[in-house]
């Protein structure tokens, strides 16, 4: 974004790398979730009560030859997981409404910085606080009496996935906010996905065990895909189309960000 | 570069805007061909009554909206065109907050300095030196969500200038606060307007505010500009007095039947909004005319209160070229205290 041309007659005007305005959008949305803890912790109480609870109801269904045979909590956790950044990434788009309310938003576009900058510096801090819930949502699974023989190399992999996963989301949310610029379309647009994304997935259920249009449904489900990959990862054996599913995440987050750009432009241009 | 760069800091060349209608709701019209120039180092007010166009103005000279046709320059830049040229040399003070709440003072002028070019060094000097200047160093270590409504005009006005801008817009910097608050705003504008440089676009809907603060007015009404000129110029263009009564519970036929045949009143206007009203008129003999409004409305059984008498405020000139009283009390009840407030 430096190369920009200016305007022969303008004296030079100090204007900062993508890379400054990247970081300082990130230090502002940082030091502000760091002073609102609440929220980000909040936000884990749900997947303590999944684990806990599911893990015990449904603890007998572990001695189905369908879960793999190391018991249901283990089966559950990367499922739980990949619920909890869904979940909490489908949120980000509510700091932007809060910023078009307050008139933050119009102070960025008023300025010379990068569209992209102000989506990435989001994102990052969005996804520094998806990966510290992540690493909570594994930690208490191995207290409720989950392996992960995986490794630390399987451990990292299911992160990176739960990442991929938490960018696909955030972004998304992000446009959304962007163009409908409303809190309650934003919160009912995300109930709706989120909850049926869980469930047509193989977050809790294995697909042998699910009727057949469930399965048909779950399979091009990426929530589907990222469970499968972050399930590989902790337990070491990986799904045969591990590729597939990874490269269709990383498409999905890409074409979400693109997305997401887009939006704050035409936000600008709707103004 | 064009040749349109005359020196002018703002040249705006018929403006129109047009927000697309939605469902069985018209199109609005915010802007109808508005055209102006700005002198630099100046501060020129845009003055009118909400929904007249102003804050339109200034969003598409911020580059924030685009206009739907015309063109405009600001410090010699396109805004369609050279739209990152303009964002480098302004600065914008929204009728919101452009500030985070959970972020203390200095942090967001830090941030809005780094954002805008300084190294951390010199975004903490030039932080620290406005956060002085505006009167909030003590409360530079305090989250934003403490501070009080003028508190935080001033950050929002501090946070515009951190990269010393060439025009700022302050799009109705003192809606909202209470008179102390207003009347530190207005020391600060005025203080700003000193330097050089700098050339202020003002909005506002105050009266009062204008005729202090502004070099040159633009009164806008229905997306038009209705008559430019120095605060002086526009009073001077008007002849003779003023005469304001204001009105308890009014019934506006009545107070027009009760007066129409007061001999030298001319441009009356009857206004009622809620339990007040007030009566304006223009005379050339006030003194005669004052105790002939005065006799009629008692003889009628109109019930009034203040009554006075005075030389042309900008007041009187919004009156006489758009033809009702400033500002719509029924949207902004502060408009009516300082309606009266200036005519007394």
């Amino acid at each position: 974004m430096s190369t920009i041309a200016l305007p022969g007659t303008l004296t030079s005007v100090p204007r900062s790398g993508w890379f400054t305005q990247f970081g300082q959008v990130l230090r502002r949305w940082l030091t502000s979730s760091i002073r609102q803890v609440w929220g980000p912790a909040m936000s884990l109480i749900q997947p303590i009560i999944w684990i806990l609870l599911f893990g015990q109801v449904f603890a007998s269904l572990g001695v189905l030859p369908q879960f793999g045979g190391d018991g249901y909590i283990d089966y559950l956790v990367p499922g739980i997981l990949m619920m909890t950044v869904l979940y909490s990434g489908a949120w980000a788009g509510t700091g932007y409404i809060d910023d078009i309310n307050s008139g933050v938003m119009d102070q960025y576009l008023t300025s010379p910085i990068s569209r992209s900058a102000i989506i990435s510096g989001q994102l990052a801090q969005q996804l520094i606080i998806s990966l510290a819930q992540s690493l909570v949502v594994l930690g208490i699974g191995w207290l409720g009496g989950a392996r992960y023989p995986g490794g630390i190399g399987g451990m990292l992999v299911a992160l990176g996935v739960a990442s991929l996963l938490a960018a696909i989301f955030c972004c998304a949310s992000s446009a959304v906010a962007l163009i409908t610029r409303s809190q309650i379309a934003l919160i009912s647009l995300s109930q709706l996905i989120v909850l049926p994304a869980t469930f047509l997935s193989t977050a809790m259920m294995p697909a042998d065990l699910m009727p057949e249009w469930v399965q048909n449904v779950a399979r091009w489900n990426p929530m589907t895909w990222a469970v499968e990959l972050g399930r590989g990862g902790l337990s070491g054996t990986y799904p045969e189309s591990g590729w597939w599913q990874a490269a269709g995440l990383t498409l999905l987050a890409v074409l979400g960000f693109v997305w997401a750009v887009r939006s704050i432009r035409a936000y600008q241009r709707s103004v | 570069m064009p040749a349109n760069n005359s020196g002018n800091a703002i040249v705006a060349d018929s403006l129109t805007k047009v927000y697309a209608g939605r469902g069985r709701r018209p199109d609005v019209h915010a802007l109808d061909g508005l055209s102006f120039t700005v002198a630099p180092g100046t501060v020129f007010g845009l003055l009118g009554p909400n929904g007249a166009g102003k804050s339109t103005t200034t969003r598409i000279l911020t580059t924030l909206s685009t206009p739907t046709s015309g063109t405009a320059q600001v410090a010699g830049s396109d805004v369609r065109r050279e739209s990152e040229a303009v964002r480098g040399v302004i600065g914008y003070v929204s009728q919101g907050s452009s500030t985070d709440p959970v972020l203390t003072a200095r942090e967001n002028l830090e941030i809005a300095g780094r954002m805008r070019g300084m190294n951390a060094v010199e975004a903490r000097a030039r932080a620290r030196r406005l956060l002085d200047e505006f009167g909030l160093a003590e409360a530079s270590r305090r989250r934003v969500s403490t501070f009080s409504g003028g508190m935080r005009r001033r950050l929002d006005v501090a946070a515009a200038l951190v990269h010393r801008p060439r025009v700022l817009f302050l799009d109705e910097p003192t809606t909202g606060l209470d008179p102390e608050a207003r009347a530190t705003m207005w020391a600060e504008i005025r203080r700003l307007s000193g330097e050089e440089a700098l050339t202020v676009v003002l909005t506002t809907h105050y009266m009062e505010e204008a005729d202090r603060l502004a070099d040159e007015l633009l009164l806008v009404n229905g997306g038009r500009a209705v008559v430019q000129g120095t605060p002086k110029q526009l009073k001077a263009a008007l002849h003779g007095d003023s005469v304001r009564v204001s009105l308890i519970e009014p019934d506006p036929a009545a107070v027009r039947a009760a007066v129409a045949r007061v001999p030298g009143l001319s441009d009356l206007v009857v206004e009622a909004s809620g339990v007040d009203g007030v009566l304006a008129a223009r005379t050339e003999d006030a003194s005669a005319a004052v105790g002939a409004v005065i006799a009629a409305l008692d003889v009628a059984g109109i019930r009034f209160g203040q009554v006075a008498a005075s030389h042309p405020t900008l007041d009187d000139v919004y009156l006489h070229f758009v033809g009702h009283t400033f500002g719509d009390s029924s949207i902004d009840p502060r408009s009516a205290a300082v309606t009266t407030g200036a005519a007394a």
